[in-house]
């Protein structure tokens, strides 16, 4: 093996091999090409106190997704996988609406149901009972998963598959349009940048302070890594699987109450639909490895939920149907899982060395 | 005694989810057949193979891929591909066997191109399959964004022909228990592939490589088995399965959409596993695989004929299934896993433990049972009304009396009974037994009615009677149109797909002519 020597240059090497440098590069090219090809793309404006621009479109409707990869990065990196968030942003969906406006179960109003002021029940309940069902979905997955030693993709296929039928039992199979203000302001309202942001942001704050700043991150790579090693030195595998499935059911209670009021609606056959694909995408771009586990990265999560929704955004932007874009995004996808083979890791790796080797030579 | 029946289940232990799913099958339909009488007609239980063939064959594909210890994902990205494709060529002037053949082969090659990322380049099955369902989808949505039908004899022909059943039915009325051409098809895909997984080196290689997380998968490679080169081939398999399942999707529908297929994925991985086929691959039967779908389907006919439920409770009750199904096989593994490891003691704790699990999986199917019976109840309105028969004397005599059509429909949530008959000088009447209405149209507008009933070939082969017991919440027809001489009755069932579809073209037609009662 040939010795590194320590080098005043810029290393290349070290930043090829860091987790966020392909993720980084895989946004970087969409952007790019959304620079060559679309005129305007990166114009900002300032109109009313708010921020305008694709940019901010990027980040605005790419919040779903980023709170849902925070939450699915954990169940990844422990070895397993959650295919029912999407399922849970419905169940969500109908219990938030059905609490703000419980009207198709017969029940009596004290107000009108068309007043934005007006909620059947309080807003922090509103906001906090959701949340509650989600995760407790999560944490029947996760029971499935840790105790019932049922395979992750199978256990969470059950909620995936049953989830929307049990939404649309909530509501009565009926959607509910949703006007309470206070509630459209999650997905909705602005604070120069979109108000869903601050709350990813803060989520993500609060996942990182979990996961780096106490052990439990550790463990969590730990378990993805080894199970049986790891519990033979003393971690409890099946709690730390229960708490990434159940963490993973809360970010999807969130992301749902986003979701719900980007749409005003309680739409369980469409809310989060497909979404679960789109965040196990954006966690794998992001450098965690699926079926193994292991090492995970949070931020490169959300580079790669950026980066899924920086795709839509420029197919919209250069006309494509919404339909046809699944075929542009299976192609985009294959392209990045591609860049990530072995075979052209290798291959990059020769490029960078080399590219090394001569600098050090001069 | 104890022992022996410890004995047989550990020899047998592969055998038994598979014995599972017949007997959850049979125990399902006696109990259906019981409550609901609509499931006693030999059709509608021919009906659960009619319906489905292109799951059938779906399934079976992917109980190899599962087999081989992977997964895919794509087939109803394929299967809307193929259907919507195969539609827009006909269209266009295209052989349609040519077009069949050319669809099998698309299909064929998206299956080789995921299964040599996955074998080669080492991409995940779940992502490689995920990108092939996009693409699919995505292509048949730009292809098309609205349905293509397909106009087609040959397809007409395919989707018509049906096949008598000995014994139980009469060959000169072309009326009894009949299967269709898809299913025979479908059937001998079955038998074919049956023996490439027991009797060809290709299927024991195939359950050689799958289980046990993966490391199967390299004793088979130390053993000297071609893996890779079986990899490439199954996920090929899968991809001309779809790709058939499509086809016969679009023979079924006589169209092609975009959205055909959606979520169809998840309803094929369910029936694998119910059918009894591990998910981790290495355990399981294909043979299976048409249990699989057959409860799949009748819990759909069921809870069709059933009527007060909505639909939702298909996808809910499937979930539950597979759930009961996991737990079975987890069951089995674990026992395996006993056998492995141990005294006695730990064994009996293991079997206990178990039988636990097991108990508590029949719970939930239990109680979620009870929970629809129990949710169904408070809509009582429906379950009371009695369907009545046909009219015919009654319309016979409005015939005679100078009428050009009859139209009778009857049935459906509210058992209603509707009899119209339209004169020539362009009075319309209605009775349903409580009250007549009557309506008014120009003679020149029953004119134009009857001649576009009879360019829709009423007077030809194209327009037979289907008639068996509805469903629930179907509605029967009984239409009489009198036209330059001519006279024929042709009486139809809705809900399921043996009418053709010109009938419902007319029926559609009448919605909008005929005047309405005020309930």
């Amino acid at each position: 093996m040939r010795q590194s020597k320590p080098s005043f240059s810029f290393n290349w090497r070290k930043t090829a091999e860091s987790k966020l440098f392909f993720p980084i590069v895989a946004l970087a090219l969409i952007l790019l090409f959304d620079l060559i090809i679309i005129p305007n793309f990166f114009r900002i404006s300032f109109q009313q106190g708010h921020l305008y621009g694709n940019l901010i479109d990027i980040l605005r409707n790419s919040t779903p997704v980023i709170a849902l990869s925070i939450g699915m990065t954990l169940v990844i990196a422990t070895g397993g996988v959650d295919l029912s968030v999407g399922a849970i942003m419905a169940i969500v969906s109908s219990v938030a609406a059905l609490m703000m406006n419980p009207f198709v179960l017969g029940t009596q109003l004290q107000g009108i149901v068309n007043d934005p002021t007006y909620s059947y029940s309080p807003f922090w309940l509103v906001l906090v009972v959701p949340v509650i069902v989600a995760t407790i979905c999560g944490l029947w997955n996760g029971l499935l998963v840790s105790y019932g030693k049922i395979q992750p993709m199978v256990a969470t296929l059950i909620l995936m598959i049953s989830g929307r039928g049990i939404a649309l039992l909530i509501t009565n199979s009926q959607r509910i349009v949703i006007v309470y203000e206070p509630f459209t302001y999650i997905g909705q309202g602005w604070l120069i940048l979109p108000f869903s942001l601050y709350i990813v942001a803060a989520l993500f704050a609060l996942t990182w302070l979990i996961t780096r700043r106490t052990s439990i991150g550790l463990f969590i790579e730990s378990v993805g890594v080894n199970a049986r090693s790891s519990l033979f030195s003393g971690i409890d595998e099946k709690k730390i699987k229960l708490f990434a499935y159940a963490f993973c059911g809360f970010c999807a209670g969130i992301a749902g109450l986003i979701g719900t009021s980007y749409i005003s609606t309680s739409d369980a056959t469409n809310v989060g639909l497909n979404l679960e694909l789109d965040t196990i995408l954006a966690v794998v771009i992001g450098g965690t490895l699926l079926g193994t586990g292991g090492r995970f990265s949070l931020m490169g999560s959300v580079i790669g939920a950026l980066v899924m929704q920086a795709v839509s955004t420029s197919m919209y932007a250069i006309g494509v149907s919404a339909n046809s874009l699944l075929a542009v995004k299976g192609v985009v996808v294959i392209l990045i899982i591609l860049l990530y083979s072995q075979q052209v890791q290798d291959f990059i790796r020769k490029i960078t060395g080399q590219t090394r080797l001569k600098e050090t030579k001069s | 005694m104890r022992q022996n029946l410890i004995t047989f289940v550990d020899k047998k232990r592969q055998m038994l989810p598979l014995l599972a799913a017949i007997i959850l099958f049979i125990f399902a339909y006696t109990i259906g057949a019981v409550y609901l009488p609509g499931l006693r007609d030999t059709q509608t239980f021919l009906n659960l193979f009619n319906q489905t063939p292109y799951l059938l064959v779906a399934v079976i594909g992917e109980t190899l891929v599962v087999l081989s210890g992977g997964i895919d994902l794509s087939v109803g990205g394929i299967v809307a591909l193929v259907a919507t494709a195969s539609a827009a060529l006909i269209r266009i002037g295209w052989n349609p066997w040519a077009v069949i053949l050319l669809m099998l082969a698309i299909g064929t090659a998206m299956g080789a191109i995921m299964g040599y990322c996955i074998t080669y380049l080492k991409v995940q099955p779940f992502i490689a399959t995920l990108a092939g369902m996009w693409i699919g989808r995505g292509l048949a949505y730009t292809i098309s964004n609205e349905s293509v039908a397909i106009n087609d004899r040959t397809y007409e022909l395919l989707s018509r022909i049906k096949i008598l059943i000995p014994g139980l039915s009469d060959v000169v009325t072309q009326r009894g228990a009949y299967i269709t051409i898809s299913v025979v098809v479908a059937m001998t895909l079955f038998a074919m592939v049956i023996y490439i997984t027991h009797f060809t080196r290709f299927g024991r290689t195939i359950y050689a490589m799958g289980g046990n997380n993966g490391a199967n998968e390299q004793s088979a490679r130390l053993m000297g088995l071609p893996v890779d080169r079986t990899k490439v081939l199954v996920y090929t398999f899968n991809g001309f399965c779809s790709a058939l399942a499509g086809i016969l999707l679009s023979i079924y529908t006589g169209s092609g959409h975009g959205m055909y297929g959606s979520a169809l994925e998840l309803t094929v991985i369910a029936a694998v596993v119910i059918g009894g086929t591990a998910l981790t691959g290495g355990e399981g039967y294909v043979f299976g695989a048409v249990f699989g779908v057959l409860i799949t389907i009748l819990i759909q006919t069921m809870i069709l004929i059933q009527g007060t439920l909505i639909s939702w409770w298909t996808l809910i009750m499937i979930g539950v299934i597979t759930l009961f199904f996991i737990g079975v096989q987890a069951f089995f593994s674990n026992l395996k896993i006993g056998q492995a490891s141990g005294d006695k003691a730990s064994r009996a704790k293991r079997y206990r433990q178990m039988l636990s699990y097991g108990g508590g999986a029949l719970a939930v199917v239990v109680l979620s049972l009870l929970a629809i019976n129990l949710l169904s109840k408070p809509d009582t309105t429906t379950a009371d009304c009695e369907l009545k028969p046909f009219r015919r004397d009654q319309a016979a005599s409005l015939i005679k009396d100078g009428a050009v059509i009859t139209y009778e429909r009857n049935g459906g949530r509210n058992c209603i009974d509707e009899l119209y008959a339209v004169y020539p000088d362009g009075r319309i009447t209605g009775d349903n037994g409580v009250q007549q209405i009557e309506k008014q149209v120009t003679p020149e507008e029953v004119e134009q009615l009857l001649s576009f009933i009879n360019e829709l070939g009423w007077y030809t082969d194209t327009m037979y009677s289907t008639s068996h017991l509805p469903c629930g919440v179907c509605y029967q027809y009984f239409t009489t149109v009198v036209y330059q001489g001519q006279e024929k009755t042709v009486e139809a069932v809705n809900g399921g797909t043996d009418a053709p579809a010109e009938y419902w073209v007319v029926t559609g037609r009448f919605l909008t002519f005929l005047p309405e009662f005020t309930p």
